[in-house]
């Protein structure tokens, strides 16, 4: 989907592609710390979610580089139209990419609070609904990077899944918690990782509904909500 | 889950977009510089009291529409114009339509500034007393309130006398509106009116336009996109003497509908 006349000033289509290439490495670094943190939550590898937390500079670095390259494109090129709405999207990605990295952050987090031997039968739902959730991520900045609004769309609507999975969870930690009350405090940290990943997919779909703004000029339409959800998300 | 919230309605300020009732309507214009075609069949509804823009790569026809609406192009024998332009519902092009009268309904400024060499007062005075015989204390009144009206009257009251070639680009090119103003039009054609002039002019001349467009009915032709966007409620892109796109000039920046506009804006324009 992306637009075939390339414009008169090269340099210009040059720092479009740099700033599109600089998105996408942030989502690449904020979907790999999400595969990442889970990983060291399943194996309780605490080592491995120390240099997690602390890679998620990588992320604010870029973060604060892209800021600068889009500041400096709307300030030196003008841009109208589709590349002032890509712009000022790719301004907003960034910010909410560098909040998904933090919730891939908090995970990681938690690892040593989970027990190494603590049997939580709940726990083993969570890598199916990262995987999912990274998935978004991906897809859905592959789409900003193709200015592809129909995978956009496509990503808004596989959410509905994370939140069921959200809400499945939620109920099967509150029975855990009730039936062994000596693992609330352990419960209490994988609802609030299932709770981050929730996030995650909320915000992807933010994005996704920035990126179809950005290619096509329209708004999505609002999505039809389910019904009431048992954790209150 | 998204917080979804309850249906909020923004009201644009009315302010952004021209929408008060049709000035000027052009109805199947085609222009003709002898065999040659310059527009095809242009239909144009421009809002009154309202700036509306016009845009388009160089030879596009933008400055023969203009030269359209004050009949200027007359002067030259092999030009004509076939079609309707409706000013307040009458057709300015049909038989009987004075040239006086529509001069005096429609101010045009230029390029370049185009003073008289002749002093500050008496280049706004022309005017007035071409169409009316004002007593003097009157006229002294006109001059002043166009000068003021023009956002020149601080810099030259004290230098009425003046000749006028002693002003800079901008004050001439801010004396020529004040000229135009004068004889109270209510229509103003500005071709390229600042692309003479620094950034500085350029903009007290903007300004000057923003406060003009809830008094006049403004049609300004620009090179400058920025400018179309800065100063204008409405749009219009033109290619090749085709009208392409017209809209509010927000969705025209933000959203272009048609394809070769949203090209043209961006700078992809092969």
């Amino acid at each position: 989907m992306v637009t075939g006349q390339s414009h008169t000033l090269k340099a210009f289509d040059e720092e479009l592609d740099q700033l599109r290439a600089l998105v996408s490495q942030m989502g690449g670094l904020a979907e790999h710390a999400i595969r990442e943190a889970m990983r060291c939550l399943m194996k309780r590898d605490c080592d491995g979610a120390r240099r997690a937390v602390e890679d998620d500079r990588k992320i604010d670095a870029l973060e604060a580089e892209a800021e600068r390259q889009i500041v400096q494109l709307i300030a030196l090129r003008a841009p109208m139209a589709d590349d002032l709405r890509e712009a000022v999207a790719a301004l907003k990605i960034v910010g909410v990419v560098e909040r998904i990295g933090d919730y891939a952050k908090n995970i990681a987090r938690r690892v040593p609070e989970i027990g190494p031997s603590a049997n939580i039968e709940p726990i083993s739902l969570l890598p199916e609904m990262a995987r999912m959730v990274a998935e978004m991520v991906h897809e859905v900045l592959d789409a900003f990077v193709r200015r592809d609004p129909e995978r956009a769309r496509l990503v808004v609507e596989r959410d509905a899944a994370v939140d069921d999975f959200y809400n499945s969870i939620f109920r099967a930690l509150v029975t855990f918690m009730m039936e062994d009350p000596a693992k609330i405090g352990e419960a209490a940290h994988l609802l609030f990782v299932a709770k981050h990943l929730e996030r995650i997919g909320d915000h992807a779909t933010n994005i996704a509904e920035m990126v179809f703004y950005a290619a096509t000029g329209e708004r999505l339409p609002d999505r039809p909500r389910g019904g009431r959800d048992p954790a209150g998300a | 889950m998204n917080d979804s919230g309850a249906t909020l309605r923004i009201e644009t300020p009315a302010d952004a977009r021209g929408g008060g009732p049709v000035q000027i309507d052009v109805k199947g214009l085609d222009f003709f510089y002898g065999k040659s075609k310059a527009l095809h069949g242009v239909d144009l509804a421009i809002p009154a009291k309202a700036v509306t823009a016009i845009i388009g790569p160089s030879g596009c026809g933008k400055s023969t529409l203009l030269r359209t609406f004050n009949r200027i192009f007359e002067i030259y024998p092999d030009q004509r114009a076939e079609g309707e332009i409706l000013v307040d519902g009458e057709n300015i092009l049909g038989r009987g339509y004075g040239l006086s009268r529509l001069r005096r309904k429609v101010g045009m400024v230029f390029q370049k500034p185009t003073p008289f060499a002749s002093s500050i007062r008496n280049n706004v005075a022309f005017a007035l007393s071409y169409y009316d015989r004002l007593p003097k204390s009157e006229l002294n009144d006109r001059i002043e309130d166009a000068l003021k009206q023009s956002a020149l009257w601080d810099e030259v009251k004290d230098k009425l006398n003046s000749s006028a070639l002693g002003l800079s680009g901008g004050q001439q090119q801010r004396l020529c509106i004040a000229r135009t103003i004068a004889v109270r039009p209510e229509i103003m054609l500005l071709d390229e009116p600042t692309s003479a002039l620094d950034p500085i002019s350029t903009a007290k001349i903007e300004e000057l336009i923003h406060e003009m467009r809830d008094r006049f009915t403004i049609v300004i032709v620009t090179h400058n996109m920025q400018q179309a966007a800065r100063v204008s409620q409405k749009t219009a892109f033109f290619h090749l003497g085709n009208l392409i796109e017209f809209g509010d000039t927000a969705d025209i920046f933000t959203n272009p509908r048609v394809e070769r506009t949203k090209d043209y804006i961006t700078g992809r324009f092969g």
